[in-house]
């Protein structure tokens, strides 16, 4: 994806910092139109620009985001959320920008952006309406597992029996087989137990994305709460609706019963990050439809070794 | 979990970086100037998190053309302060620029000229100079330790 990145700081000429797009009733418009949140990015306050029943959550810049330090990038992000989340409430569920978006042209600018786009907002949003992300991170721990499986196991239980009463060279030959078998099955106990839960988590969620390895945490001394060792886990993120929270929840409470799981996140409702659809190619028109493409991230190597 | 529901707790601030960094509508119209440095920022920040070693240890990922000197300098190679209140600001880029003592065996690539190399990124180097000098020597400890282990 071509998207302009200007650096940190540059100046723009009557900028808009975009947080979300939002769905706004045209009838009640006006009133919404008085919408404000305090405490955006930068401090800013941010506001709503509307037209033809989107509004986009805004505030006014100068320059391009240029946090200086770790403190400030983490303020400036949980403020970003802090607004995506105030619109959300106000709004129902917004389609979430990228930390860091820049317009320019002032509201006028957004505001023509919004009318040429208006219909495929809508559709998108309602589309996600009254549907959030959920993250779900579910961990279990490997000599817990081992030890269910051992406890389990004819073959297991025998490899042991002989290993006992056998001479070196044979213990050595058993040993090795009792470890392949063990962690083979320990696998197995781990895969099945994901599935299950997958399938159990399947009638209460609209869609489930793998989130691979997790990334490092902001508060780095909770790293090592966060992910016990290198212990199998599960990390995904789930779109689904608001009032299936709960019972998610009561199924995640399930797991977390099990003396093998050692930790279970569970948090939201986000606003569909991960499931946000793609808007890349509208406002210029050109190129194919990207539309379905949940997932932006996939942008080129190039800016790393600008 | 003590009750069924969903949490936004302190921890969630992980999620908030990769969700407003790495996801997120990228909208790509004629007006927009930017969408941040995210892929970039992301990578600093991450990296200034943790040490080098521990964000590799938790399967961080570079993006293929990454100039890894810039991790490295941003991530502050040897340990950032542990403190979360501590000076974090200076470790973003080019920490190591000007120690010469260098001690990581390891990082062939960070020689005295790797500091100089990033000094394009002026913008987030502003504020660096003073708390880098005291941060140079734990992991010199744990090197030395291998050799003794030839019993047979």
């Amino acid at each position: 994806m071509s998207a302009p990145t200007a650096d940190p700081g540059t100046s723009v000429s009557d900028g808009r910092y975009v947080y979300c797009v939002v769905a706004v009733e045209e009838d009640e418009s006006d009133e919404r139109d008085d919408w404000s949140e305090p405490n955006g990015v930068d401090g800013a306050e941010a506001y709503l620009v509307t037209s033809d029943g989107v509004g986009a959550v805004v505030h006014r810049c100068e320059r391009t985001p240029n946090p200086a330090d770790l403190s400030s990038v983490k303020r400036s992000l949980l403020r970003h959320q802090h607004v995506v989340d105030a619109a959300g409430e106000a709004f129902g569920t917004p389609l979430p920008f990228r930390f860091g978006t820049v317009v320019e042209g002032g509201d006028e600018a957004v505001e023509r952006w919004l009318t040429e786009t208006a219909d495929t907002q809508r559709k998108h949003l309602d589309a996600l309406s009254g549907k959030w992300e959920y993250r779900i991170e579910v961990g279990w721990d490997e000599d817990a597992l081992a030890e269910t499986v051992e406890s389990n196991d004819d073959r297991l239980r025998e490899l042991a029996e002989k290993l006992e009463d056998s001479s070196e060279g044979t213990s050595y030959l058993l040993q090795k087989q009792y470890d392949k078998r063990l962690s083979d099955l320990v696998y197995g106990e781990r895969e099945a137990r994901v599935s299950d839960l997958v399938e159990r988590l399947d009638p209460l969620i609209d869609r489930m994305e793998e989130l691979g390895r997790p990334s490092v945490s902001l508060e780095d001394d909770q790293g090592s709460d966060r992910q016990s060792d290198d212990g199998p886990t599960l990390r995904v993120a789930v779109f689904a609706p608001k009032q299936n929270e709960i019972p998610i929840g009561d199924v995640l409470d399930d797991v977390e019963a099990d003396p093998e799981t050692t930790a279970v996140q569970y948090t939201g409702p986000w606003p569909p990050y991960t499931f946000a659809p793609s808007l890349g190619d509208e406002g210029n028109g050109n190129g194919e439809s990207t539309e379905s493409n949940a997932d932006t991230t996939d942008v080129g190597p190039g800016a790393g070794g600008a | 979990m003590s009750s069924a529901g969903p949490t936004r707790t302190s921890d969630s601030l992980a999620d908030v970086v990769e969700m407003l960094l790495d996801k997120g509508i990228v909208i790509n119209a004629d007006i927009v100037v930017s969408v941040g440095q995210t892929e970039l920022l992301g990578i600093e920040l991450r990296a200034a998190i943790a040490s080098f070693e521990t964000a590799a240890q938790y399967g961080l990922q570079f993006p293929e053309g990454t100039n890894m000197d810039r991790v490295e300098a941003a991530s502050g190679r040897d340990a950032l302060p542990g403190d979360e209140n501590g000076p974090l600001a200076p470790v973003i880029d080019a920490a190591n620029a000007g120690d010469d003592e260098s001690s990581e065996g390891t990082d062939d690539t960070h020689d005295s000229g790797a500091g100089e190399s990033s000094d394009d990124e002026t913008s987030q180097t502003a504020e660096e100079d003073d708390a880098d000098d005291e941060e140079t020597e734990t992991t010199e400890a744990t090197t030395e330790s291998g050799g003794d282990d030839a019993d047979g």
